[in-house]
């Protein structure tokens, strides 16, 4: 993990102590709830529908152990004792009083962690392959130029009120599990044929109202060349993104809008930096500071290149092999493998973990992976750093936590938002949709049997669940006062086993809250029917298209019919 | 920065309608929009100090080559959250190397003010309700910071010594936020 210098640890306590001032003027009345709205929000604290939410940074996925327990302390102390994990690697907190609100920041800084531009028209935390470091099919290590990109961003100046939040994901892996193509700015550590290091730039992907997938603009950027660059690219939008209209001021709509001319405005102003600029070259990334960066990355201590012996469990049987089969994944070292703690249980809406869980969870991670975690895009925890002779352990403490759910990448792993029954913006709930397909699936072997798919739920269309990237997504609407779903099918995140990142197509009217999980096993028993062997959702899907799953779902119809 | 008083400004906007006037005296210390400097530009006098108001969707660009005939710049934030004119006032110090004053209007906040020096102002009309001590007190809490500025665009990684000055530095910050 990155290790926090000196510099950094005065940085984020000053951060806490501007913003209790800023906190204190709004509670003294001299500074107004308006205007406090957009400081609060570049700390992390938006008010929801109970109380402000403060969403936390987690920089790339990265959490320790002790940052970790001091969440769980957050939680109980000052929460209801339960926080979210985000899609965007992120903590929240639903509950904390705005008046404590300096108070946690304080003891956030004291474990080297913040809310620093987590919400608001900013660049927000930067995220990242969960496996970044561990991974056996990475290329390049995605994780130091992402902590050298946090400290560029962090509190920019130029940048701090741009036409809308602006959203970077970097990945360094064959395999894209960052979904890179849905940002406003997707980055892809490439080596070229003289085994350079570059970056291969997506520019305008994201979700909302208008679905769009990232355009590279360009294939190979130097490394050094990244801050320069991307400078130039948030120039371009400050300037000349859309202010007039908050659902087309992302930059995707000024990409789609602008095409090539984008492309060139950007590229002539990343030459006008390096020709014209006082110091304009100053921000090229010399090797030395990659080098301070890349320290922090190394093995942690006790583990090396060399790995450890072999300790795969041979004679594992039940309910253990099937964790192994789902939950355990490959590791680039020998003997080493990522674990997966599951947060996709019945009684616990997807992402959420209470402050026994978190410490549990910190403990697990103690014992078995360095004191290190990741927190994933799909809203779960790795553990980055087991050993193979410790799975078996591992499992039944991690059972016995509640951690073991084996169904990562399965149905009832899904991606929800905390819809209405937290979001001001939500139009529908979430978390009522999510546990009656987690109930619907309760059976491992039919799980087993359905196989990968990414199921995603939005309680609205800003998209916080990702539904267009689900294979099925689901999607909350109102009409009338009251709340509907629409499904989708198709969508992809952009990884090997969803294809191209695309969002999926609605398959017809809305479906009623009581028609949606019907709905969704309609949809899966068509795949069952239709498939051929060994052929998984996504794929049966691309090959006979939508038209097949409509019938099916608008049996379920009861309401929707009886109103049509 | 410099906190101006509009009452005692020895800059002043032509009076009368908007848009570009018959004829303008070149009086000295007058503020002009872009559309009246084009108007006056061919026959203003050297060494009568005018200045330009720039909208924040107005190309700095279209100045460069005028610059130096500018006492001073004002750029404007109709709301205090549109940033656009970070980006001016960034492009003018750092690329057209302005060197007159320059100045931030319009609806103008304390908080605004680590990012407005930050970007090359040295000026600034506050909105009338504004603490001149809380603006102050905005502009004292952090010792460096990562990347670089206006004032200097070099980013932390390239100044050495940067940060250990800035730790120097750090009891009298580490007060200033510990004494709220």
């Amino acid at each position: 993990m990155y290790r926090y210098t000196d510099f950094d640890r005065l940085f984020v306590r000053q951060r806490a102590a501007q913003y209790r001032d800023q906190l204190e003027r709004n509670l003294a009345g001299k500074l107004g709830d308006e205007e406090f709205r957009p400081l609060r929000l570049q700390n992390g604290w938006y008010v929801q529908r109970h109380a402000p939410m403060l969403r936390i940074a987690v920089p790339y996925g990265a959490l320790s152990a002790l940052q970790l327990r001091r969440l769980a302390r957050i939680a109980r102390e000052f929460d209801r004792g339960y926080g979210h994990f985000t899609t965007r690697q992120n903590l929240q907190f639903n509950w904390i009083p705005l008046a404590k609100s300096a108070d946690v920041m304080d003891l956030l800084a004291e474990v080297d962690m913040h809310g620093i531009q987590t919400s608001g028209n900013c660049i927000r935390n930067i995220t990242s392959d969960a496996l970044a470091g561990v991974a056996p099919d990475e290329i390049v290590d995605p994780r130091p130029y992402c902590e050298v990109l946090r400290q560029w961003s962090t509190l920019h100046p130029e940048f701090a009120f741009l036409p809308r939040k602006f959203k970077i994901a970097v990945s360094g892996a064959a395999e894209d599990r960052a979904a890179i193509s849905w940002h406003d700015i997707g980055l892809r550590l490439v080596k070229n044929a003289a085994g350079e290091v570059g970056f291969d730039v997506r520019v305008g992907g994201g979700m909302g109202r208008t679905p769009l997938i990232a355009t590279t603009i360009r294939e190979f950027l130097p490394w050094q060349e990244i801050l320069l660059y991307i400078e130039a690219i948030v120039r371009v939008y400050n300037r000349y993104g859309r202010r007039d209209n908050a659902y087309k001021a992302r930059i995707k709509i000024l990409v789609k809008a602008e095409g090539q001319k984008f492309v060139d405005a950007v590229e002539q102003e990343f030459r006008h930096i390096l020709a014209d600029d006082t110091d304009g070259a100053a921000h090229r990334i010399p090797a030395a500071e990659l080098e301070r960066v890349q320290a922090s990355f190394v093995l942690p201590e006790g583990i090396t290149e060399a790995g450890a012996p072999s300790g795969w469990p041979q004679e594992a049987c039940g309910a253990f092999a099937r964790w192994l089969q789902r939950n355990v994944h490959a590791h680039r070292l020998p003997g080493y493998r990522a674990v997966t703690l599951s947060l996709k249980r019945a009684g616990q809406a997807p992402g959420d973990v209470t402050a026994a869980q978190m410490e549990a969870a910190a403990t697990l991670a103690e014992r078995h992976s360095s004191g290190e975690l990741r927190v994933t895009h799909d809203q779960n925890l790795v553990l980055p750093w087991v050993r193979e002779g410790d799975l078996e352990a591992l499992w039944h403490a991690a059972k016995d936590a509640g951690f073991a759910t084996p169904n990562i990448g399965l149905v009832t792993d899904m991606i929800a938002c905390p819809g209405g029954d937290f979001c001001g913006l939500a139009n529908a709930r979430s978390i009522p949709v999510a546990a009656e397909i987690t109930e619907r699936f309760a059976d491992l072997d039919e799980q087993d049997d359905i196989g990968d798919i990414d199921l995603h739920i939005s309680g609205c269309i800003n998209s916080c669940g990702h539904h267009h990237s689900g294979h099925i997504g689901i999607l909350g609407v109102d009409k009338d006062g009251s709340e509907w779903y629409q499904l989708t099918l198709g969508g992809a995140d952009g990884s090997a086993l969803s294809g191209p990142a695309l969002p999926g197509k609605v398959i017809g009217p809305s479906f009623a809250a009581d028609e949606v999980a019907d709905a969704v096993e309609a949809l899966i028993e068509t795949y069952k029917a239709q498939r051929r062997k060994g052929e998984r959702f996504i794929d049966t899907v691309r090959r006979i298209g939508i038209e097949p799953f409509k019938a099916p779902a608008n049996a379920v119809r009861r309401s929707t019919a009886a109103a049509a | 920065m410099r906190f101006v008083d509009i009452h005692k400004d020895r800059w002043h906007a032509l009076g009368g309608e908007d848009g570009p006037p018959v004829s303008i005296n070149p009086e000295p210390y007058l503020l002009l929009d872009l559309a009246q400097w084009h108007a006056v530009r061919a026959q203003w006098p050297a060494g009568v100090p005018v200045g330009l108001k720039l909208a924040n969707d107005q190309d700095v660009e279209d100045v460069a080559a005028d610059l130096p005939r500018f006492g001073l710049v004002a750029l404007h934030f109709p709301k205090w959250v549109d940033g656009r004119a970070y980006s001016q006032a960034r492009l003018l110090r750092v690329r057209y190397r302005f060197g007159g004053e320059l100045r931030a209007t319009g609806e103008v906040l304390v908080d605004m003010l680590p990012l407005l020096a930050r970007t090359g102002f040295d000026a600034a009309v506050l909105r009338h309700d504004q603490s001149l001590e809380a603006a102050q007190r905005a502009l004292g809490f952090f010792p460096a910071h990562y990347q670089g500025d206006a004032a200097d665009n070099r980013p932390l990684f390239a100044r050495p010594g940067a940060a250990r000055e800035a730790l120097a530095k750090a009891a009298e910050f580490v007060h200033a936020g510990a004494s709220i």
